[in-house]
């Protein structure tokens, strides 16, 4: 038995061994391939890297940036998408991988820097401009008109048969009731789980956290009762989904806006004039519908953000 | 390094119930994957139509490849969420190493020694059990171990879709921008591999003595 090597994968123990003289050239071929990588990286880096989180609303807004500032400028603009949570986001720019994104003014309560706690919008939104700026070095540029919030969220059938107005009435089959939420919120201190349980009395039987995305076929396909959802998303249209008002106003703002390294400002001050006609400009109706476009009719975020600018008369070009 | 600590002594309920998901969803994965594919792997060596070895291969190699867990997104109307598909997904991806090295490590069993078996008149059963069994254990073992440690780091993706375990510590880590939850995800899946290679390691050990015996046993008589 011991004269087989047990480490090896079977069906290897002849040809699977490498030849050691051939080590030898292995780090100069390394090395040879990082520097032409390196080198041909440097010749074609774009001056600007917008990262998005994982959901459709900041890719499609994304797309709205580059193409504004591509119109307009003569910087070149690349997208990362899919960092998998805003905080992953913050880092990247922190790093400066990444220039750019939109975040929510509700990205204070995730243990970035001390806050008051307070959960009026207008303090919210100073707090995280101040915060950014004097922590990150970030400029949290103002609202773009609308917010995603967390929404609590059920089938149609389901509310109409119990009577589910607000959130505080499905306390009484709390019990029962099965939620699927994101992975990121029983974590969340101030307006996670443990604090709505806090607010809200209430506590539910079982909590699947999955991706965001997937809960909305999960609640639609009665694989749970009721879900977190973001208030923006499309697929509450789509999946006869029903929110339930926040009768305790428990949840804090989430106003989204634009966000860029305060140096590259300083840089390329034109960015802020070119991205400025968006600020204010689009409201929780139009979002959700630009989402529907992508989610459920299947467009591309691009085709989406560029037939929205050109529509509203944004685009020169 | 303090909130580090101030995290497992705060949370250490949370973080032994992922620690047992984890161990729950790997375990049932393996050893589903190692009840079916052991048995057809046998099969595939007494097969002699080449082509349906050929298929089995493909087929298994395909489960392999296809990222079934993120299949599951699709599929959530079919098979639902939490644990039962994301064990289903583990079981595919485990099947492919388990089968490649039982059907190698009967092959591997020398000729001259069934042979000799045949001679002696085992049937094709006990040339199985007390021979190649035996033999290709070291083969079999080395691919159950290999597909454990495999299982263990991919269930951290069963947190997509409710299955919990240590990806959710680490999914959510990462969305609160708590590096000490990433880590302690992280670090929980790697003891988790090799606490679980080196079980199998000494059940290893313990399988060939106990054959030797029944062998030497088999030869007394």
């Amino acid at each position: 038995m011991s004269h087989i090597n047990r480490r090896q994968r079977a069906g290897r123990n002849k040809e699977g061994v490498m030849n050691l003289k051939k080590l030898k050239w292995t780090p100069l071929f390394i090395c040879m391939i990082a520097f032409a990588a390196f080198t041909s990286a440097c010749g074609i880096q774009s001056e600007i890297t917008i990262g998005t989180q994982t959901y459709t609303e900041t890719k499609i807004i994304a797309e709205m940036y580059k193409a504004l500032i591509e119109d307009q400028t003569d910087l070149k603009v690349d997208i990362i998408p899919d960092l998998a949570s805003s905080s992953l986001v913050i880092n990247a720019m922190k790093r400066n991988d990444v220039q750019m994104a939109t975040l929510y003014t509700g990205e204070i309560f995730n243990n970035h820097f001390p806050i008051s706690g307070t959960k009026d919008r207008d303090k919210v939104l100073k707090e995280a401009q101040d915060g950014f700026q004097e922590h990150f070095g970030f400029t949290w540029m103002n609202p773009l008109g609308f917010e995603n919030t967390y929404a609590f969220t059920v089938r149609k059938d389901l509310a109409e048969a119990n009577g589910y107005t607000k959130i505080s009435d499905v306390k009484k089959d709390m019990g029962t009731m099965k939620l699927g939420v994101d992975t990121t919120w029983l974590e969340r201190s101030t307006d996670g789980y443990p604090a709505f349980s806090k607010a809200y009395g209430i506590k539910f039987g079982q909590v699947f956290p999955m991706e965001i995305s997937l809960v909305y076929s999960a609640v639609a396909n009665e694989q749970v009762d009721i879900v977190l959802a973001y208030s923006t998303d499309s697929r509450l249209k789509a999946y006869q989904l029903q929110t339930l008002q926040d009768d305790q106003q428990f949840f804090p703002p989430y106003d989204a806006s634009p966000v860029l390294r305060s140096d590259l400002l300083k840089k390329h001050p034109e960015i802020q004039d070119t991205i400025a006609p968006l600020i204010g400009h689009l409201d929780a109706d139009t979002m959700i519908s630009l989402n529907y476009q992508v989610d459920i009719e299947k467009k591309s975020e691009r085709e989406v953000a560029i037939a929205y600018l050109k529509e509203q008369g944004l685009l020169k070009s | 390094m303090n909130a580090f600590w101030s995290f497992i002594t705060d949370r250490y309920p949370d973080i032994l119930r992922a620690l047992q998901e984890h161990l729950v969803l790997s375990f049932s994965a393996v050893l589903l994957g190692t009840v079916i594919a052991v048995p057809i792997g046998i099969l595939l060596v007494y097969n002699r139509v080449g082509w349906m070895n050929s298929i089995v291969f493909f087929i298994t190699n395909l489960f392999q490849t296809v990222p079934s867990l993120a299949l599951l997104a699709i599929l959530i109307p079919l098979l639902g969420i939490g644990m039962k598909p994301a064990i289903l997904a583990l079981f595919l991806y485990s099947l492919m190493p388990i089968l490649r090295n039982t059907y190698d490590g009967f092959h591997s069993v020398d000729k001259g020694v069934l042979n000799s078996a045949r001679g002696m008149g085992y049937s094709t059963a006990q040339t199985i059990l007390r021979i190649q069994l035996p033999l290709s254990l070291p083969y079999i073992m080395s691919g159950v171990r290999i597909t454990t440690v495999y299982i263990i780091s991919w269930a951290t993706l069963a947190s997509l879709i409710g299955a919990g375990g240590l990806g959710q510590l680490i999914v959510s880590g990462l969305g609160v921008n708590k590096p000490e939850m990433i880590f302690i995800g992280g670090i929980g899946a790697i003891l988790l591999a090799l606490v679980a290679d080196g079980l199998l390691g000494l059940l290893e050990g313990w399988l060939s003595k106990h054959y030797h015996q029944t062998q030497t046993r088999d030869a007394a008589i």
